[in-house]
């Protein structure tokens, strides 16, 4: 597709308009394309104003209820744990991530929005990885020893990770990622994989030059790592 | 309810949402549920579906609230996109498509609060903006936006070239985002005669 018609669809994608195959080449595209990020941004901004062209009347009161159910039934994660010394040298992350091969985020993100399209189940996730995708100041950094990337926010450091096809965890273990900087591991939240695309919000930030690894340990998580890193980050800008 | 909260930004309440404040996520309910059962109302036309399209909306501002950041996306734009979404979503997989999307949902008398003049006012302008369209720009806007369609069913069902109903998408929101600027308004200096009295 020619480069300025593809900046069209910032328009369609926006009004939602876009067909699965269309919106999986868009995505793509706006994962690397600064100007698209902006343009739907506004144009986003602009198509919220329809919304108010409508005249009707008010849902049932029991959908507040429903709604706040819903949000009373998830619980937080809270992380609130003391920084540890990294219990295994570093170096021993990127020697095991030397022999996998990351695959580049443009296929990663055009693979991702076509089986979205068939896991509206998930749609929290599809959200999660849309404001990733189309956020102008993240950086998208690779994973090595797995297929996914880390995304970091450039002003509030927050990041998540996004991996592809992760295994559940065995029973009676969990995923921990660590955010680990200046050989120090920080604990930065439990998963258990098993879905086709897991997203792990990090609950710690990722600092300049750190790196998040990712070991499985007893379910219920751990303080510090008490395994060799399955796959890892390289640093983060 | 939630009238602690009362005073704060829809930015401010999303913050508090994001530390899993559910006082906050309420007053967030309770300022959009109107606009968003109606958009989700008007795309998926069955309101048990609708319901759905919004409460499945709101658990995502729950979730994703941590996510979001002020500085790039009004709260109400990004809770809007939720929203419109799902309705679409909705509508692409379980109803056949509707033949006529165009016509308004019947107008009603709203109850008259601050919410409902504020409501009341954004649509008085969306709708000038909407007039002063080029009619297929506003026809192909308002058939993606309301109707769910996407551009190829639109290049179908209008008998036009799938690049013309692109660039028509493209140069209409161009435009409303144009006019709307020329009637914009701001709810703070909105508000500042009738906090006084």
């Amino acid at each position: 597709m020619e480069r300025t018609e593809i900046h069209e669809l910032s328009a369609a994608y926006a009004l939602d308009a876009l067909g699965p195959d269309e919106l999986a080449e868009f995505e793509a595209h706006l994962a690397h394309c600064t100007e698209c990020r902006e343009h739907v941004a506004a144009f986003q901004e602009t198509v919220a104003e329809l919304a108010y062209d409508v005249e009707a009347p008010a849902p049932s009161p029991a959908l507040r209820n429903r709604v706040l159910a819903d949000a009373r039934r998830e619980q937080p994660k809270v992380v609130a744990m003391p920084r540890r010394r990294w219990a295994f040298p570093v170096a021993a992350a990127a020697a095991f991530a030397a022999g996998c091969v990351a695959l580049g985020l443009a296929f990663w993100a055009s693979d991702l929005a076509n089986q979205l399209d068939e896991e509206r189940t998930a749609v929290h996730l599809a959200d999660e990885i849309i404001v990733a995708l189309t956020d102008p100041n993240a950086d998208r950094i690779p994973l090595e020893g797995a297929d996914g990337i880390l995304v970091v926010d450039d002003e509030s450091s927050e990041g998540w990770m996004l991996v592809n096809g992760l295994d559940q965890a065995p029973d009676g273990k969990t995923y921990e990622a660590w955010v680990i900087e200046d050989g120090e591991a920080v604990p930065a939240g439990l998963f258990t994989g098993g879905d086709s695309r897991t997203v792990v919000p990090l609950t710690v930030p990722v600092s300049e030059g750190a790196i998040v690894a990712v070991t499985v340990e007893e379910a219920g998580g751990v303080q510090q790592p008490t395994q060799d890193p399955i796959f890892a980050s390289e640093q983060a800008a | 309810m939630a009238r602690g909260l009362a005073h704060l930004s829809d930015e401010a309440l999303v913050a508090l949402v994001a530390r899993a404040d559910e006082d906050a996520l309420a007053e967030l309910y309770d300022r959009f549920n109107r606009v968003a059962y109606g958009l989700a109302l008007r795309i998926v036309r069955d309101p048990s579906l609708a319901e759905d399209a919004v409460q499945d909306a709101f658990l995502a501002v729950w979730r994703s609230a941590a996510r979001f950041v002020a500085e790039r996306a009004k709260a109400s734009t990004w809770i809007l996109t939720l929203v419109h979404r799902r309705a679409v979503d909705l509508v692409r997989r379980e109803q056949p498509r509707r033949a006529e999307p165009l016509e308004s949902a019947p107008q009603q008398a709203g109850e008259d609060t601050e919410e409902e003049a504020w409501r009341r006012l954004r649509r008085a302008r969306v709708q000038e903006a909407l007039k002063r369209l080029p009619d297929k720009q506003r026809e192909a806007l308002e058939l993606a936006y309301y109707g769910g369609f996407t551009q190829s069913e639109l290049a179908d069902r209008l008998g036009e070239p799938l690049g013309t109903i692109k660039s028509r998408m493209f140069s209409g929101l161009a435009n409303l985002r144009d006019l709307l600027a020329e009637g914009d308004i701001e709810r703070e200096q909105w508000k500042e005669p009738r906090s006084t009295s």
